[in-house]
């Protein structure tokens, strides 16, 4: 996947993107961090249509995003939002079928068996008639992935998927995204955590007030100057003994 | 599906088939068994009369009136993420009542007058619900829906003031050509809803969410919209606006088969179908020889129901997932 030369402005506000251009390296992990109201989101929006592109384009398998239909898109592209609203009771079982709704024509209904891989591949098939809202934050975030991955999606968006998640959690959940990567699948995400963003990922996108500061490999990203910038806080990387070089906020002036 | 629904079921259709039964016996004059049974053999009988010619008639309306409203309810509640929109606190029932009476006085010559008039009513009222803001916020969504409803009733009694026909809501003087036109278009439109249930379920997701799994949101809920539409427009077009049904039987059928909409369609239907049976026929037996409209009794019923439902329940914001 690729942007070039992306811009996007939200109506009557000033936040959104300028001129990015960047790739997104497939079967990959790539992480997009930045401050808050970088226009992280944003990207993520626009890689998965949600947002129309008002400037450049973006391009997915040599092809511009635009030219996909809607369903072709949902068998190319799968998102997990940070946060889920539902309007109604749905069971584990329901909400996973819900990403097999690509692949079906609107009048058929998804057939369990369709549902049962993708259950297993993330440890719900006991839950599959239990309603979502008994689960714990946990199991909630893995129904979502779940209902992504029965998408089949060539890339998987994920914002902020940490957010709820407790320490435990956040290490399992960044494994797993690993391991789908290495399966072909290419996943972008957006992360607060800085130390996760550059411990777990392939890639990474540095994004500045809607602008891309630059991307490449975590270890040359590794720079103070580079995210005391990007950041604009006071930042230095020191040295944790069995993890390695760890980055901290610093009190600065 | 819940544990117990096709204990639920089974309850239902029994229910219906023991009030049935009852409604075909009680009246201005009770028809025992062995009367009934008379009735059936004796086509020359009066009791063969009170049966076939009043109160089968009746009968099948209000069972297809019950069922259509009800569903209507349902699919209202799964397009607005409202627990509580109902063709009748929306006021699409009353748009569609006032247009009825309003082309009974214009345009008397035109064939299919009442329905297509009442269609149009609904459709007038559901542009009004979907083109403002009222579609993103339940509360907005009533208040506007409650506002159009009392415009409407409002509307209608200056108009009735000056007019020859006016709609009573009630079962009462049901005739055949009432009876089979409702089964018709009552018929038609369940069908097309049991239909699309699973579009209902769809849903429960937000409209982003729908996107990302490639599902024409507008044009579900388009079509599930008009096709609530239909259904109550269509009772309204025969018998005129009954309220509650829609919040009522939907509510409790959740709570009793579960969320499934494939599941709570079905069960709205033959449990609305019910209701509105058995409050017609309480209507017209507990005060013999006069009568309570459906309608009447449907407010003394619902009001309450709301209200409980509103202040006990969850409220009509969805829920929170992470």
């Amino acid at each position: 996947m690729e942007c070039q030369h992306v811009s996007y402005q939200y109506p009557h506000q000033a936040a959104g993107i300028t001129d990015v251009t960047g790739t997104f390296p497939a079967g990959q992990v790539t992480t997009v961090i930045g401050p808050n109201g970088a226009g992280k989101s944003t990207v993520l929006r626009l890689l998965a249509r949600q947002l129309p592109v008002a400037a450049g384009q973006i391009t997915l398998a040599g092809k511009s995003l635009g030219q996909y239909t809607t369903k072709e898109l949902a068998q190319q592209v799968a998102m997990v939002a940070q946060r889920h609203q539902l309007y109604d009771d749905m069971t584990v079982g329901e909400i996973v079928g819900t990403g097999r709704l690509p692949y079906h024509s609107l009048l058929q209904t998804v057939p369990a068996e369709e549902v049962a891989p993708y259950l297993a591949t993330t440890g719900l098939t006991q839950l599959v008639d239990e309603h979502i809202q008994n689960l714990s934050g946990g199991q909630q975030q893995r129904v979502w992935l779940a209902a992504a991955l029965a998408q089949e999606p060539a890339v998987l968006l994920l914002d902020e998927p940490t957010t709820y998640l407790d320490v435990h959690y956040q290490q399992k959940l960044m494994q797993q995204l690993r391991q789908l990567a290495t399966t072909g699948i290419t996943v972008i995400q957006v992360l607060h955590d800085i130390n996760q963003a550059f411990r777990f990922s392939d890639w990474l996108w540095l994004i500045r007030k809607g602008q891309l500061v630059t991307q490449g490999r975590p270890d040359d990203l590794r720079q103070a100057d580079l995210l005391a910038q990007t950041f604009q806080t006071p930042i230095e990387i020191v040295s944790v003994p069995r993890l390695g070089p760890y980055i901290v906020q610093v009190p600065g002036d | 599906m819940k544990q117990y629904a096709n204990w639920w079921y089974g309850g239902v259709i029994s229910l219906l088939l023991v009030t049935v039964v009852i409604a075909l016996m009680a009246g201005t004059v009770w028809l025992g068994p062995q009367q009934l049974s008379v009735a059936l053999n004796d086509h020359g009988s009066q009791a063969f009369v009170t049966i076939f010619s009043l109160r089968l008639p009746r009968i099948l309306s209000s069972l297809i009136c019950g069922g259509s409203l009800a569903v209507a309810g349902a699919l209202f509640q799964a397009v607005f993420r409202n627990p509580i929109a109902d063709p009748s606190i929306l006021g699409i029932s009353s748009a569609a009542d006032f247009f009825k009476l309003g082309g009974a006085m214009l345009l008397p010559w035109l064939p299919g007058r009442a329905w297509l008039m009442a269609l149009l009513g609904g459709f007038v009222a559901l542009v009004v619900l979907t083109s403002g803001r009222a579609l993103a916020d339940p509360y907005r969504l009533i208040i506007v829906g409650v506002a159009l409803d009392a415009t409407f009733v409002g509307l209608q009694q200056l108009l009735s003031s000056g007019a020859t026909q006016v709609s009573h809501s009630t079962f009462n003087g049901s005739t055949w050509l009432d009876a089979t036109t409702l089964l018709v278009l009552g018929v038609i439109g369940l069908f097309v809803a049991l239909l699309l249930a699973p579009w209902a379920n769809y849903l429960k997701l937000t409209d982003a969410a729908l996107k990302n799994v490639g599902v024409p949101v507008k044009v579900i809920r388009w079509s599930l919209l008009l096709l609530g539409m239909y259904l109550a427009t269509s009772v309204t077009a025969v018998v005129g606006a009954i309220p509650f049904v829609g919040i009522v039987v939907p509510n409790v059928a959740r709570r009793l088969v579960g969320h499934d909409y494939q599941t709570v369609m079905p069960f709205s239907m033959l449990a609305g179908a019910w209701l509105m049976l058995a409050a017609d026929t309480l209507g017209r037996t507990i005060i013999v020889p006069s009568e309570i409209s459906a309608a009447t009794m449907m407010a003394v019923i619902g009001g309450p129901f709301v209200i409980i439902l509103l202040q006990r329940g969850r409220g009509l914001h969805g829920m929170s997932t992470r």
